[in-house]
């Protein structure tokens, strides 16, 4: 027993790590219609150290342990069925020479690296339909399952894995490979890439307390992804400013809950529990991203975390640059979700009875007609104007629209502000 | 102290549905028992086909088995040190393998 073998606790999402790299680097070398083979030689190594390490001990380099059992698996799968025809003896000459290096060696880590991000583009290929790309790429390139995908976005299993079939039924049929596309259609699938980590960062952000903790993994997983693509050759500026608006906001999850697990608003957080480490992460990313001339709504939402993130309290906070921020991005997305942002901002620079003005012109848009937001930030302008009745009236209407268990807790403590002033 | 045998039997199916997080958390589970201070040797046997001898009109057969598709295999022992049978078993109640739908058996060392 090796003397490591003492330890009970493994590196955190050793194998859920592990098991994403290895389906990426196997599909590689099998190539992608044999994606299911990858998948199931990975979910057959991680199977033979649950069922090995308790009784021998964890082996001196887990990883290395694993890379290398799934080789041989993979090895005795291609010689077993030969089903890559007269490639088989290529592959395997290939599989072994991998085995070898050992993923200490520092050019096969690269590799692997490089394996990601080419799975990651192949999950976003414009013939995989949008709604499986996310699960495409959690199921193969981040190590995730059908049921914590499914847990992760609150849907039920049966859907995600028909969402699976049918992606890697196109897979095969229009014989998608792992090559990055050249010239304009790179650009096209780095938009898509950016896009389907930063949807993974807000279902991971939109997480609260008390619900499942797989949900809040889908964050960390977001800053990984966004780090392996803006620290790769392939980068470019909108890279460097999403993963600095990531880093930027998830600075602020710790600060984001109080220990009854209720929400506190940016404005009230304690911001000595920002994590001064992704600050610092965040920054430098941001200012990778302001070298060239590209600018685009990623730039613009890390400038407005960047602006929340140098201001040390909440009175140091630039607002008339954040409106200014809230401006240009009103100007690239017409999203009337920005607009309401926006209202807030305004509130801070030109008062709150100019920003009441903004959100009542917000009110008969059919995309806000039940989003509580709009209606809590009404309410609190309101409360703000002492028009208590009124704002009263709006915390309410916001109680009956869909909102999580915390969100309802802040909505009924601001509802019990609107009691008239003297009245306890 | 009297020395007992636990024999571990599986079913590799209930362990191949979970997610690779789910075994690592298994794995770190299994390995804190195997590291209480009680455990006194652990063996994994190998996956696959082993072979079975059993005399047959008076001479021995050798045969494969048990297969691996069984539905429940001898996967590794444990030898642990308890006062009573009673002890003995009360230590393999806290043993996760139970939560992942094995089985164990549990036999005295004679002579132990």
């Amino acid at each position: 027993m090796s003397a490591s073998a003492q330890t009970a606790v493994l590196l955190d999402h050793l194998f859920r790590r592990q098991a994403g790299r290895m389906t990426a680097h196997l599909v590689r070398l099998l190539g992608p219609a044999h994606l299911d083979l990858a998948e199931e030689t990975v979910q057959e190594t991680m199977l033979r150290a649950l069922q090995t390490w308790p009784y021998n001990g964890v082996p001196d380099n887990p990883a290395a342990w694993l890379f290398r059992v799934a080789h041989n698996a993979a090895i005795d799968a291609v010689r077993r069925n030969r089903f890559i025809g007269r490639q088989s003896d290529a592959v395997i000459a290939e599989l072994y020479h991998s085995a070898n290096a050992g993923p200490e060696d520092p050019r096969l880590e690269e590799q692997l690296r490089d394996d990601e991000l080419r799975m990651i583009f192949m999950c976003c290929h414009p013939e995989i339909p949008h709604d499986a790309r996310v699960a495409l790429s959690l199921k193969t390139a981040s190590g995730f399952s059908v049921r914590e995908i499914a847990r992760a976005f609150l849907a039920d299993d049966a859907a995600i894995a028909q969402r699976l079939v049918r992606a890697k039924r196109q897979i095969r049929e229009r014989r998608l490979t792992l090559d990055f596309p050249e010239g304009s259609g790179l650009r096209d699938r780095l938009d898509s890439v950016l896009e389907v980590i930063y949807f993974l960062f807000n279902e991971g952000y939109a997480a609260h307390e008390g619900e499942d903790l797989i949900r809040q993994d889908l964050c960390g997983e977001a800053l990984r992804l966004g780090r392996l693509l803006a620290d790769s050759s392939l980068s470019i500026p909108r890279a460097d400013a999403l993963l600095a608006l990531m880093a930027l906001q998830a600075a602020r999850l710790p600060a984001r809950v109080d220990e009854a697990g209720d929400l506190i608003l940016l404005e009230d957080q304690d911001r000595s529990r920002w994590d001064q480490q992704l600050i610092a992460l965040g920054f430098h990313y941001f200012d990778r991203s302001i070298a060239g001339d590209d600018v685009s709504g990623y730039h613009v939402q890390a400038a407005i975390a960047a602006t929340h993130a140098r201001a040390t309290n909440l009175e140091s906070t630039d607002w008339p640059a954040i409106l200014c921020h809230y401006d240009d991005l009103l100007a690239l997305t017409r999203s009337p979700v920005v607009e309401l942002n926006r209202a807030v901002a305004l509130a801070k620079v030109r008062g709150p009875a100019e920003a009441l003005a903004a959100v009542e012109k917000l009110q008969s848009n059919p995309r806000l007609s039940d989003y509580y937001l709009l209606l809590a930030v009404r309410g609190h302008l309101l409360l703000e104007l002492e028009r208590r009745p009124e704002a009263a009236a709006c915390f309410q209407s916001a109680l009956a629209l869909r909102c999580s268990e915390p969100e309802r807790r802040f909505l009924q403590r601001k509802l019990a502000q609107c009691a008239p002033s003297g009245v306890i | 102290m009297p020395q007992y045998m636990l024999l571990l039997y599986e079913n590799s199916a209930n362990l191949q549905r979970l997610s690779p997080e789910e075994m690592q958390k298994a794995t770190e589970k299994y390995m804190a028992w195997r590291n209480l201070p009680f455990t006194k040797d652990g063996k994994r046997l190998a996956d696959g086909t082993g072979r079975v001898i059993r005399p047959e009109n008076g001479k021995p057969r050798v045969s494969d088995g048990p297969y691996g598709e069984t539905k429940e295999v001898l996967g590794g022992y444990y030898t642990i040190e308890a006062a009573s049978y009673d002890d003995a078993v009360k230590h393999s109640l806290t043993h996760p393998h139970l939560e992942y739908g094995g089985t164990i058996e549990v036999r005295h060392v004679f002579g132990s």
